[in-house]
């Protein structure tokens, strides 16, 4: 099982508080690293908190940990705190104004057995 | 007291008491504020070449030699560092013929550049907290971006004419994808869009002010909020990343938004700056080459044929560079995948405080003092005033200034 999302990115001041502290760290990963999902959605994946999933579109793929959002009903539509793992999903090519999509990411959502990302090996993506 | 210039309000009451190895007591410091000073203590750079320590001189030495010998360099970051610092910077980059771009370039820039040429009337954040009775926060959460805005200026404190509590004499609207913490706080008049949607529902405000019935969304609220911008004395808009996202390369829209309200009362926009000292590098660059961002110097200082547009940017120069110098930026972390790949790539120089996915691809580091403790100058808030700051404790590492003019020498 596997679902369509649009993913919208934000700012969490305490995921951003340990990122200055140090973007190396288990807290700033497990911060990052998790995708915020309609019930529905939630539902649809058999998933529930703290599951991991994989986010995969034509650009790359990350497993992150699933997390119900309290928000009103949002399926379909699924946000991550702006991060090197949100950024991984992020095409590059700029829109009419010449900007990035930050807030345009689409991506496929299905459960994983995968451990979540590491930085170690998203740097060595980025290196490779 | 000092300054912190962990966001772009670039508070001036912070009060530290500073132990070794640690921030003991601290004054009206908020959380992002306190994780950009804790960083203080974790994780610092070091002089590196190739992933080997080396002396601070060998690294400049390198960094001179990699820029000097460059065909397309680039030099990127420069919103978190002052003015005096980003003045070295620009003609570091009219010597050497660089691409020279800023954060601003993937956010706030559609923006800024309308308030910095006088097309979108401005104020400042003081006349926010002695004026506005209406703060339109839209694509933004300053309760996560900028923690103490409202408490300083836009919602909760007492002003010349706004003496009364905030639930008297001030409104707060929220316009945003997702109930925000800020959309929490001003439930009462939270107005979500979906993706993409805000400049349909800019239209819709618009029709609305024309005193007609929007064709689309919920009529009843639209028209409610019609209601409060016309009833509004003195209103402030405050667009973030998200409205700036959405609306992308319909901002004449947003224009004219603020224009229409302006014929009916008082409206000022402040883009809501992230890193503190962005507006400085943009009304910069304005002053000495007519674009805020995105410029290319090749040729040289000479016969410097300067040039603006997307392939200036950081999103195309990464992939058309042969070596970058990044300063106090970590576009490794913050770049779309196939920009920070780019990078990745090229031979890097970072100038940074502290450790990042950036210093560690880097074929030099070279450590900087952190702004505001270790480092003085002066920076623009997010609303272009001016504001200077001492160091409040002593420190081995140079300021970015004296960084870059050492590296100009060199070259």
């Amino acid at each position: 099982m596997s679902v369509e999302l649009k993913i919208v990115c934000f700012e969490d001041i305490f995921q951003y508080e340990s990122g200055e502290k140090s973007r190396f760290s288990d807290e700033y990963r497990q911060l990052s690293a998790v995708i915020l999902l309609d019930k529905q959605d939630m539902a649809s994946l058999g998933v529930k908190d703290g599951d991991k999933v994989l986010v995969e579109n034509e650009i790359s793929k990350i497993v992150v940990a699933a997390k119900t959002t309290d928000d009103e009903p949002h399926a379909g539509l699924a946000f991550m705190i702006n991060s090197v793992w949100s950024n991984q999903l992020l095409r590059d090519d700029l829109c009419n104004a010449s900007v990035p999509r930050f807030k345009g990411i689409t991506a496929r959502v299905a459960p994983s057995q995968e451990e979540v990302t590491q930085i170690s090996e998203i740097v060595q993506r980025l290196r490779a | 007291m000092t300054t912190c210039t962990g966001c772009s309000l670039l508070c001036e009451d912070i009060e530290l008491v500073l132990k070794t190895g640690a921030i003991s007591e601290a004054k009206n410091l908020c959380r992002k504020g306190q994780g950009h000073f804790q960083a203080l203590f974790t994780e610092r750079t070091k002089p590196m070449i190739d992933g080997k320590e080396v002396t601070l001189d060998q690294a400049i030495a390198k960094a001179a030699e990699i820029l000097k010998n460059a065909r397309t360099p680039l030099l990127y970051g420069w919103s978190n560092s002052t003015l005096e610092a980003q003045t070295v910077g620009i003609n570091l980059a009219k010597k050497i013929g660089a691409f020279i771009d800023d954060t601003s370039s993937f956010c706030e820039g559609l923006l800024m550049e309308r308030i910095l040429n006088g097309k979108i009337p401005t104020c400042t954040l003081d006349d926010v907290r002695n004026f506005a009775d209406t703060s339109v926060f839209w694509g933004t959460d300053p309760s996560n971006s900028h923690p103490r805005h409202l408490s300083r200026f836009s919602y909760y404190p007492r002003g010349e004419k706004r003496q009364k509590s905030y639930e008297e004499e001030r409104t707060c609207v929220v316009v945003d994808v997702r109930k925000s913490a800020t959309a929490h706080l001003c439930s009462n008049y939270y107005f979500r869009v979906p993706p993409d949607g805000d400049a349909e529902f800019l239209e819709s405000i618009l029709t609305v002010l024309d005193g007609k019935i929007p064709k689309t969304g919920d009529k009843k609220r639209l028209i409610e909020l019609g209601t409060i911008l016309k009833k509004t004395e003195f209103g402030v808009i405050f667009p973030g990343p998200g409205m700036i996202y959405s609306m992308q390369d319909k901002m004449d829209l947003f224009e004219e938004l603020v224009a229409r309200l302006n014929e009916i009362t008082t409206f000022k926009v402040i883009p809501m700056v992230g890193h503190y000292n962005m507006r400085g590098f943009n009304q910069l660059m304005l002053g000495q080459t007519g674009f805020i961002n995105s410029v290319s110097f090749r040729g040289g200082a000479a016969g410097a044929a300067t040039t603006h547009g997307p392939e200036q940017g950081v999103a195309l120069a990464a992939k058309s560079s042969d070596a970058a110098l990044i300063i106090g930026s970590d576009p490794l972390s913050a770049l779309p995948f196939g920009t920070a790949r780019a990078l990745a790539h090229i031979p890097l120089i970072a100038i940074d405080p502290r450790r990042s996915l950036t210093t560690d691809a880097a074929q030099v580091v070279i450590p900087s003092a952190l702004s505001g403790l270790e480092a003085g100058g002066t920076a623009l808030r997010m609303d272009g005033t001016r504001i200077s700051f001492e160091p409040i404790t002593e420190s081995e590492r140079l300021s970015d200034e004296q960084i870059l003019t050492r590296i100009m020498e060199a070259i």
